[in-house]
């Protein structure tokens, strides 16, 4: 909101400079963003709110001046010279539906002559930014900007008659407005008509063709309580905010139409126009003023400053409010019918504390207190975040859009949210898998000379199940191409699906989410034979496998890229192993290379899961140092070689022991697995490992 | 002239002593001092080990002569190995064949992205004041974006809040307070929490501005809270994360969830007020950072916690325009590009 020094004068006599008034603003929360010479006056845009309708105009801001600074409020007074007319004879108003016009003002202005505005309210409406149209349109924004109360006003003699009707639009009903667009009306929307047709659309914007110009003798002066929501919802099915509607649809004050009649008939008497008598007020129902406890207690209670009685009283007072002192410290506060934003006593706390100021307000850090909630726990994602920072992945955050092409091109089972009014249309569904972004992160770093990236991100997906939203959360990686710069000792590795999973089993092992499986299975997103699923507790928990060529090469992206993501709720629901503390083993080690013949068909997890399975007591540990595969190998077999450590506790074990847990292990492999044991696959080494 | 045993056996001895110096002369390095250990002093095949073996072949009343030399001789060329290997710990110390200056070798870790280490960052200043960390979902309904935080339907306190509508009534929250009422109907007071996480409004790409960013928002919720301990906390916030002589100012507001609602502004710390044509803070030496508020009555009917025995505050603010100002970054969408030249900068905050 615009306003104008020279204007807020006229009102309240600010004795300040008017970038001291500014400061003072801030101050009780009116912030003006910009401050600007205009003409010798200043102008500050002022930073209003949706709840405080009464500083769109500025009357109301003059009322919080005085009020700050201490100072009267002169409020205009209308001097009218009156006709023995009657308005109701030369205007018949008919309100049809109180609810969205509680209250209706109508005066007849006759025999203005309409011309170009005198100086002093040119220089006005300039500094409201507007260009002056005539005296008689001018004198309406006049009233808008000072009052805050719209009026509108009619040519009498285009009207099709005496009859006024307030009523909802009927349905096919059009209606040009004054700003040249032919609006197909709504039956819900309120119109002001004439006998004929619409002829303005309420608190909205009025008809062309009834609209005051150069030939207007006559003014038939409307000065209305529109419903804010109907206002509100036919300005937004037209697309169409004006003035007008800005401020009755936060409510403009009950009271205040016919004040408004008589000030904009006043103005049009200096231009010859006298008014009708007796303004028609057509207010079936008027409205009680609110009223609410206030305790000065409760002041001090909310702001932690005990602050004055007398205080209290001379601000609201000059605020416009009621007071009438109560027992124990307390008023009965009348709210001023402007006051919009105000109906309980939390309300009328801010506005003490307003002017009494923030800043004298003292700091105070509340006394701790132990919350049982707030106990910190293990914090699992930023557990994780650590263990793939550790394994050289950097963290992104990618947006939560998708482009409905690209998600289509993922083909996943997911079916996408739509969103209804998208930023773009690049951005018009939800992502249903992280997958997107991570790809698009990499396309835009690879576009700007990146060799290789490693990366992964935290967040939520998205889809419909059914009837329902699902909200997931994931953490996905992403591997491609190299890793690590040139360096004289080190070459730069080259990543692939091994670095991808490493980093899932650390994620999986560091939050002791054991033991994990894999298990080979397609997935719509993976190469086919490149795909793998992880488990933990039965439950499938996340995947991980080379993304399909088809959906690299949309992202303009040749080299494979290795991908892998796990549902976090499904994993952080499950419980995970509790650490425990085992001691430092006291006897020495035996330590056992093995080296088999594996056939293909035989998986490490497989391997795996049979040893694990027999649950050898004294088998601290097995690993897979080597793996071969080569011509001098039988046909379809691998060679891979085991380091198996075996200890006891309780003791340094004997080779024959050792010899006989190596023997049940190699049988077993044997029968389960058709694993043969490589001559002279058997390495007793290191003897005494401890 | 043919030598007796005993005058050959001193032949050798001098010989050695002749190779001793020789070989001392000779001898450059460590291993160079090894062989020579070897030669001399080895078990088997070592000179002295030889030299004493031919002891036994000289009669007896020679042998206890001969046997002094060879330990007067075994003395020599410990005592002379042992001055070699000195001298060449001296040479050691001269700068080595490598270039140590070289660069090291470093394991490369990935670097966290900046609004999450920025978030860490307020997160562990809230959780020292006992503060719990809350999360919440993205996608709400009306009610707990709107409705339940005290806006009321077609207000056009919702236009501040520009929204994005998915079907079946269902919007992307546009603040994480809808995790705030989720927590308050859960629980009873105390309530001490803090609720980041991604909002979304519908706004095109800026400099400025950004369809989804985050937000930290915080809650506390207990008997005989006022304004002065939401003053008093957010002051202890702001100077730990950006200085402790940092300028603050609270001044009034409107939100339609608090009431009395606050704006929090600190120090441009760019311009400290002293240039009129800042770009940061438009002159006015002022940066707005925070909202904030006691919560209003209305909300706290609303999850059934009794406003006249409880009172509360609340604050939110957004983590890119944080960091942005930290940091003088002047556009926000770099955050959401994930260019790793920007990311990697942060590996180091």
């Amino acid at each position: 909101m615009k306003i104008s020094v020279d204007w807020l004068k006229e009102y309240v006599d600010v004795g300040i400079s008017p970038s001291e008034l500014r400061e003072r603003l801030t101050m009780i929360g009116f912030v003006a963003e910009a401050m600007e010479e205009r003409d010798g006056d200043i102008v500050l845009d002022v930073e209003t709110y949706a709840n405080r309708p009464d500083t769109l105009g500025h009357l109301g801001m003059a009322r919080e001046v005085a009020a700050m600074l201490d100072l009267p409020l002169k409020t205009p007074a209308p001097s009218l010279s009156e006709l023995e007319e009657k308005t109701s004879d030369a205007a018949d108003v008919q309100v049809l539906d109180e609810a969205l016009c509680p209250r209706y003002c109508g005066l007849v202005v006759r025999d203005v002559n309409v011309g170009p505005s005198p100086d002093w309210l040119r220089r006005r409406i300039e500094a409201m930014g507007l260009n002056p149209v005539n005296n008689v349109v001018d004198v309406s924004n006049f009233i808008l900007f000072a009052t805050a109360q719209p009026v509108h006003f009619f040519d009498l003699e285009k009207l099709a008659g005496p009859t006024i009707v307030v009523r909802r639009a009927r349905k096919g009903e059009l209606l040009r407005s004054l700003d040249g667009r032919d609006l197909a009306l709504e039956p819900d929307s309120l119109v002001i008509a004439d006998e004929a047709r619409p002829v303005a659309l309420a608190g909205v914007i009025g008809g062309e063709e009834t609209a005051v110009g150069e030939s207007t003798h006559h003014v038939f002066i409307e000065s209305a309580h529109f419903d804010p929501v109907s206002v509100r919802k036919t300005a937004k099915a037209l697309g169409l905010q004006t003035d007008a509607s800005y401020r009755f649809e936060r409510e403009t004050d009950v009271a205040f139409p016919p004040q408004a009649a008589r000030l904009a008939a006043s103005l049009l008497g200096a231009f010859g126009g006298r008014p009708t008598s007796g303004l028609v007020d057509i207010y079936p129902k008027p409205r009680k003023s609110c009223e609410c406890r206030l305790r000065q207690k409760r002041v001090a209670e909310l702001l932690g400053v005990e602050i004055d009685a007398e205080f209290i009283r001379k601000l609201l007072t000059a605020l416009g409010f009621g007071l009438q002192a109560q027992p124990r410290q307390s008023w009965l506060v009348k709210v001023p019918s402007f006051r919009v934003d105000i109906e309980r006593e939390a309300d009328l706390v801010e506005e003490i504390a307003r002017f009494y100021g923030y800043d004298r307000i003292p700091s105070v850090v509340p006394p701790l207190k132990i919350i049982e909630r707030a106990a910190s726990e293990e914090n699992r994602p930023d557990r994780a975040a650590q263990v793939l920072l550790q394994q050289g992945f950097d963290e992104v955050l990618t947006y939560s859009f998708a482009d409905t092409e690209r998600q289509k091109i993922l083909e996943l089972p997911r079916r996408p949210i739509d969103i209804r009014n998208p930023v773009s249309s690049k951005a018009s569904q939800l992502r249903t898998s992280l997958a997107g972004g991570l790809l698009e992160t990499m396309a835009w770093n690879l576009n700007r000379g990146a060799e290789g990236l490693q990366i992964f991100e935290f967040g939520h997906v998205y889809f419909q199940e059914e009837e329902a939203h699902r909200e997931q959360t994931a953490l996905a990686l992403a591997a491609m191409g190299r890793r690590g710069g040139a360096h004289w000792l080190a070459r730069p590795e080259e990543t692939g699906f091994f670095h991808v999973k490493g980093a899932v089993e650390a994620v999986m092992s560091r939050l002791r989410f054991e033991p994990f499986r894999f298990q080979h299975l397609e997935h719509p997103i993976f190469e086919e034979g490149s795909g793998l699923t992880l488990f933990y507790k039965g439950d499938l928990v996340g995947r991980l496998g080379r993304l399909r060529r088809r959906i690299t090469e949309a992202y303009g992206i040749k080299d494979d890229v290795h991908y892998g993501e796990l549902d976090l709720d499904a994993l952080f629901g499950k419980t995970s192993r509790p650490f425990q503390f085992s001691p430092v083993p006291k006897f020495p080690a035996v330590v056992r290379d093995l080296a088999f013949l594996v056939p293909e068909s035989a998986t490490f997890q497989d391997i795996k899961d049979g040893i694990e399975k027999m649950a050898l007591p004294n088998l601290e540990s097995f690993d897979l140092v080597d793996r071969f595969a080569g011509a001098s190998l039988p046909a379809g077999r691998v060679s891979l070689a085991f380091r198996f450590v075996f200890r006891s506790p309780g003791g340094t074990l004997q080779s024959a022991e050792v010899d006989r847990l190596q023997g049940r292990i190699v049988g077993h492999l044997r029968t389960a697995l058709k694993m043969e044991l490589r001559e002279g696959g058997e390495i007793d080494n290191r003897a005494g490992k401890n | 002239m043919p030598q007796s045993p005993k005058e050959a056996f001193q032949a050798e001895a001098r010989a050695l002593r002749l190779r001793l110096e020789d070989a001392g002369r000779r001898a450059k390095n460590a291993s160079a001092l090894e062989d020579l250990r070897l030669e001399f002093l080895g078990r088997r095949s070592g000179a002295l080990s030889r030299l004493m073996a031919g002891l036994a072949s000289l009669p007896a009343e020679d042998r206890p002569e001969a046997g002094r030399l060879v330990n007067a001789l075994k003395a020599d060329v410990e005592d002379a190995l042992r001055k070699l290997e000195e001298g060449f710990r001296t040479v050691e110390k001269r700068p080595p064949a490598v270039d140590l200056t070289l660069p090291g070798l470093q394991r490369p870790a990935g670097c966290p992205h900046p609004v999450r280490v920025f978030l860490k960052q307020i997160e562990a200043i809230f959780v020292s004041l006992g503060f719990s960390v809350e999360e919440g979902p993205e996608v709400e309904t009306d009610y707990y974006n709107f409705e339940a935080l005290n806006f009321p339907l077609h207000h056009p306190a919702r236009d501040d809040w520009d929204t994005l509508y998915l079907d079946g009534g269902l919007l992307l929250r546009t603040h994480t307070s809808p995790v705030q009422v989720r927590v308050m109907e859960k629980q009873k007071p105390p309530i001490r929490m803090i609720n980041p996480g991604r909002v979304y409004r519908k706004e095109t790409p800026d400099p400025t501005h950004l369809p989804m960013f985050y937000q930290v928002e915080g809650l506390l919720v207990d008997e005989g809270v006022t304004f002065a301990h939401l003053k008093g906390t957010l002051e202890y916030f702001l100077r730990r994360l950006f200085s402790e002589k940092l300028k603050i100012r609270f001044r009034p507001s409107f939100f339609p969830f608090t009431e009395p609602s606050a704006e929090v502004d600190i120090e441009c710390l760019v311009c400290r007020g002293k240039d009129s044509a800042c770009r940061v803070c438009a002159g006015t030496g002022w940066k707005e950072i925070l909202g904030a508020g006691m919560v209003d009555p209305q909300v706290l009917k609303n999850v059934n916690i009794d406003p006249e025995k409880y009172s509360g505050w609340a604050f939110g603010m957004g983590i890119e325009r944080m960091a942005m100002f930290a940091y003088q970054i002047p556009d926000m969408r770099p955050f959401y590009e994930n260019d790793m030249r920007f990311i990697r900068q942060f590996r180091n905050k």
